[in-house]
């Protein structure tokens, strides 16, 4: 049974890679709107967590509730379908593609889905700029710092208009300063869309965007005391 | 030692950095000095070699391409290594057993012998054939016979022996009626696939043919390969080439971030930049050395092949296709040393530091100004050999075509790169794979170009190659169409009755129409004992053609008027032969100046011989002779008379020549024929279409493989965004499409430069033979179908590790 109103909700994950368990019975949940810290020590299962909530990967047992549909139980391509139209991604590295311009990057998950070039760079554009990153629309990956490109990578997340956005330690590679405009203007962003995100990071500064938390360790999820 | 970097034992410790004694108090020396100069090179090669030893599996495939590539090399190289010697061998067999006519005829004794030419054609195919009939009882043997063999018998070549046991030579049994008592041996035959007999004979003479001779082997100026031959030699070396030095510098570029990674880690520990560029490099030696052995194997395994291929009539035993040692040692120098530099070249550009690799090399602007420039100047040298045929053949006009015909075919590949980032640069919008396709050219279309430039030179050479065959064998077979169903046969002959016996025969053979014959010799001034000819020592009478013949076969070369046996007529056209009148005393038998003078045989030329207008002959020629009619002269009174038979046959009717030839024979074996209207070349030009076809195919797959390589190592370098691009749910079939627009834009381009360069190259070839230029579009076609099959192998071979890295496991980064 799914909280109410709850957007996404996983019961009873169970997932192990060989021998080793990296999900041991996680449940977890999120509102729409809301911004949700999974947290936990290296190698405690939280990516694990992140791929599986997603639909990147199918879980060996448990369920995984998007509204009222099953992602565990739906079809590798049906699950490719519903990451390009409802979630959006951000993650550390080596996620824009080197060889096609910011802008033309922001606009992939939006060709992907079948919106013309033209109405996709347009709208792209102005997620560049609201991300304080329009001067850099024709350039490559390779020619912007790691602040910039972040952005390029938040903007191209929110740039199909996705319900669910999952960020996977999305600051981890910038310094605190650069760090913390990425997560101001995710999180806004965010809010200002009615999505939620699912933001996996070990860093309890880029934890505090967050309106609750959850904490990952031996392959289960816990709610942290004092939190929503 | 260099792998701990150059400052050791109180060095320079680097710009800025304190002096030793600045630094405090000195330490301890570090024991022994670091190896310089060869020995670092080897040292670090030899570490290289065990890297690429136990570099696991991508350092054992890197290694396992570059022997593939290395050793495909090798193999060209031996082969074209073996070139000269290959023919030095081929000669040198047929000047072991050939002894047609000594400059001084032996007389007839215990170790003589007479031997003929009997040679004849059957189904397209030539047959060497030889009579012998010995004088006594210890005749010479040409090599490979351990017996001559007796009249009414022969010995056979394997190939000819299997001929005759078929099926299909049922009708060469008949020809050739002598009972098969052995086989040559192979020092007898040039080829294993050689068509040859040789007979004895109770009725061959020296009046019919024969000539006598006391030892075999003789010497004869072996003609030199013609310019033509040569430039396609090296054309097609060039050809095979380029794409297996393409594939090797693919292949040493497999498995690139394991083995920078690696390279890295040496610098974190101390090595030097060179150092790593010299362990880089003794990584790809592995390979090379592995190539090495591999192309030995290649090249010994590759020529038992050559007993069953048969170019240009040339068959060879695999045992004559031997390297030249200076060549091949050569090879087996400069093959290992070039994949190292192709490792060193490829390394420019990028600098291995302790913490990884830098690639600082800026992007490269190809300028255009100077790549039309090698094939303008290939094509200049080639136009200006081609206004110049009369030189075509020497020496220098060889090296010109060579290298007109290497800088064309080149210098399609230097306008390559260019015509790419020319037309990628202009590519924009379009559907997402397009997209991804044209952008990562547009970033870097260096590894496809590469690649693809085997593919045009290889394209475009096969293109020339077949356009200068079609168009030569097009001019033969156009020159034949327009020939008469006629087939001439020439011999000698012992008088005229010979000559009624055949035209009785020829005319009782199925298919023949019609058929007449004359006999021709020289006569000259019964008292003209010759002179020096210019620049010659022999002495040589002033003689001019009697042509002996029936009426009817007179008449077809002169305006006879009136005609009867016994009757003598001479051209009106021998006003340079004032010894031709009527009443003259003549020679039948003339000076030659060489072997024993022999007795004037005088003849009056009658009285009653006229003077009658000359005709032109089947070649259109003018005739100038003396015509005699068979009763007017003695022709066993003549030196060496040439029986000449005409046959006119239905072409309709099935083996019509065969049947004619089969009649030769029975004539006089060492009758010569030649059917007009058969072309000779169509064999040769088939198994050369196959073998050009082959070659391609095997020349595209070969840079298939390099582009699969480069495909799969250029996703293995995006494996993280290829998880990241699978997780925003980007479907397999867009990434699909997209590896393949990045391998067809290149491979299209590079096919369309091929087929204008080829076709250029063709043209000019063609002009240089003075050949009519000819066009064999579904050659193109299939060319350009072959580089399309290319394009979709790459692109179905890379789909399985593209969707195995398009898995989430690259997302995993704990």
């Amino acid at each position: 049974m799914t909280p109410a109103g709850s957007l996404l909700t996983a019961r009873a994950l169970h997932k192990a890679y060989g021998s080793t368990p990296a999900l041991d019975g996680a449940d977890f949940s999120i509102h729409p709107g809301e911004v949700v810290a999974v947290m936990g020590p290296s190698g405690s299962g939280k990516s694990t967590l992140l791929h599986c909530l997603a639909g990147i990967i199918r879980p060996d047992s448990g369920s995984v509730l998007y509204g009222s549909r099953d992602l565990s139980q739906m079809s590798d391509a049906q699950r490719s379908a519903l990451r390009r139209s409802d979630f959006g991604f951000v993650f550390q590295f080596g996620q824009l593609v080197p060889e096609l311009t910011c802008l033309e990057n922001v606009a992939l998950p939006l060709r992907l889905n079948g919106v013309k070039r033209k109405e996709a760079e347009e709208r792209s554009l102005e997620w560049l700029e609201r991300l304080e990153v329009g001067e850099v629309r024709a350039k490559r990956p390779g020619e912007v710092s790691g602040g910039q490109g972040q952005r390029v990578a938040v903007a191209r997340a929110l740039a199909a208009r996705p319900r669910v956005i999952f960020a996977d330690e999305p600051t981890g590679a910038l310094d605190s300063l650069n760090g913390e405009r990425v997560m101001t203007l995710l999180t806004e962003a965010a809010r200002g869309t009615n999505a939620a995100v699912v933001l996996v990071t070990h860093e309890a500064r880029v934890a505090a965007y967050s309106d609750r938390e959850v904490v990952v360790r031996d392959g289960q999820a816990r709610e942290m005391a004092g939190l929503a | 030692m260099t792998l701990l970097g150059p400052r050791t034992n109180g060095g320079p410790a680097g710009r800025g950095a304190p002096s030793r004694e600045a630094a405090g108090p000195a330490l301890p020396a570090l024991p022994g000095s670091p190896p310089a100069g060869p020995a670092a090179w080897l040292r670090d090669l030899v570490m290289g070699l065990r890297f690429a030893a136990s570099g696991g599996r991508e350092g054992w495939i890197r290694t396992a391409l570059t022997a593939v590539g290395v050793g495909l090399g090798v193999a060209v190289l031996f082969l074209g290594a073996s070139v000269p010697s290959l023919l030095d061998s081929w000669h040198g067999r047929e000047k072991a057993r050939e002894s047609l006519g000594q400059e001084h005829p032996p007389r007839p004794a215990d170790n003589t012998l007479l031997y003929a030419r009997a040679d004849t054609r059957f189904h397209h195919q030539d047959i060497r054939g030889r009579l012998v009939r010995p004088d006594g009882a210890h005749p010479p043997k040409p090599p490979g016979v351990a017996e001559l063999p007796r009249p009414g018998t022969m010995l056979v070549s394997p190939a000819l022996k299997a001929l005759l046991d078929s099926s299909d030579g049922r009708a060469l049994r008949e020809r050739l009626p002598y009972r098969v008592v052995g086989t040559i041996g192979d020092d007898g035959l040039q080829g294993p696939a050689e068509l040859t007999y040789l007979a004895g004979s109770s009725a061959l003479t020296e009046r019919l043919g024969g000539s006598r001779i006391d030892h075999f082997g003789m010497e004869f100026v072996q003609r030199p390969m013609r310019a033509p031959a040569v430039v396609l030699v090296i054309m097609t070396c060039v050809a095979l080439l380029t794409p297996v030095v393409v594939f090797i510098g693919t292949s040493v570029r497999f498995g690139n971030e394991r083995r920078e990674q690696r390279l890295a880690a040496l610098r974190l520990v101390g090595a030097d930049v060179r150092t790593t560029r010299r362990i880089a490099a003794g990584e790809a030696l592995l390979g090379s050395l592995a190539g090495l052995v591999l192309g030995a194997g290649f090249f010994l395994g590759g020529r038992q092949l050559a007993s069953v291929v048969t170019l240009w009539d040339i068959n060879v035993f695999p045992s004559d296709i031997v390297p030249d040692p200076l060549l091949a040692a050569l090879v087996a120098v400069l093959v290992p040393a070039a994949a190292v530099l192709v490792t060193l070249f490829a390394q420019r550009g990028v600098t291995v530091e302790p913490l990884g690799v830098i690639r600082n090399r800026p992007p490269v602007r190809r300028r255009l100004w100077w790549r039309p420039l090698v094939p303008l100047t290939g094509a200049g040298l080639l136009l200006t050999v081609s206004r110049d045929v009369g030189r075509a053949d020497s020496p220098l006009n060889t090296v010109w075509l060579a290298t007109g015909a290497t800088l064309l075919l080149l210098g399609v590949t230097a306008l390559l790169p260019w015509l790419v980032d020319a037309v990628v640069r202009r590519l924009r919008g379009g559907p997402v794979p397009w997209q991804l396709a044209t952008r990562r050219l547009q970033l870097n279309s260096g590894a496809a170009t590469r690649a693809v430039a085997g593919i045009t030179v290889a394209v475009a050479g096969a293109i020339a190659v077949h356009m200068t065959f079609t168009g030569m064998q097009a001019g033969f077979a156009g020159a034949h169409a327009r020939s008469s169903p006629v087939v001439e046969m020439t011999g000698r002959t012992d008088g005229w009755a010979q000559v009624r016996h055949a035209l009785t025969l020829l005319r009782g053979t199925e298919g023949v129409r019609t058929a007449g014959g004359t006999i021709d010799s020289a006569v000259a001034a019964a008292d003209d004992r010759g002179r020096y000819m210019d620049g010659s020592d022999f002495r040589v009478a002033d003689s001019v053609y009697a042509t002996v013949g029936d009426c009817d076969r007179l008449a077809r070369i002169a305006d006879l008027g009136s005609c009867r046996d016994g009757d003598v007529f001479f051209t009106d056209n021998l006003e340079d032969r004032a010894f031709v009148r009527p009443g003259a005393r003549l020679n039948l038998d003339p000076p030659e100046g060489i072997g024993p003078v022999r007795p004037p045989q005088p003849w009056t030329l009658p009285a009653t011989a006229r003077a009658v207008r000359a005709k032109a002959d089947d070649d259109g020629l003018p005739v100038h002779s003396i015509l005699i009619t068979p009763s007017a002269v003695d022709v066993g009174r003549m030196h060496q008379p040439l029986m000449n038979l005409s046959v006119r046959y239905d072409p309709r009717t099935p083996d019509a020549v065969e049947h004619i030839r089969t009649t030769a024979m029975r004539i006089n074996p060492t009758l010569g024929v030649v059917a007009r209207a058969e072309n000779r070349h169509d064999g040769q030009y088939d198994s050369l279409r196959a073998g050009l076809f082959i070659g391609a195919v095997v020349t595209l797959l070969l840079i298939g493989a390099g582009l699969v390589v480069s495909t799969v190592e250029q996703l293995y370098e995006h494996r993280r965004l290829l998880s990241v691009l699978d997780a925003f749910g980007t479907r397999r079939t867009t990434l699909g499409w997209s590896v393949l627009w990045q391998t067809a834009i290149p491979v299209v381009l590079g096919l369309l430069l091929a087929v204008g360069g080829g076709l250029a190259l063709g043209i000019l070839l063609l002009s240089l033979i003075d050949s009519a230029v000819f066009v064999d579009w579904p050659v193109v076609a299939g060319m350009a179908g072959a580089g399309a099959a290319v394009i979709l192998l790459v692109t179905v071979v890379s789909l399985p590790p593209l969707w195995r890295m398009m898995r989430p496991d690259g997302l995993r980064t704990e």
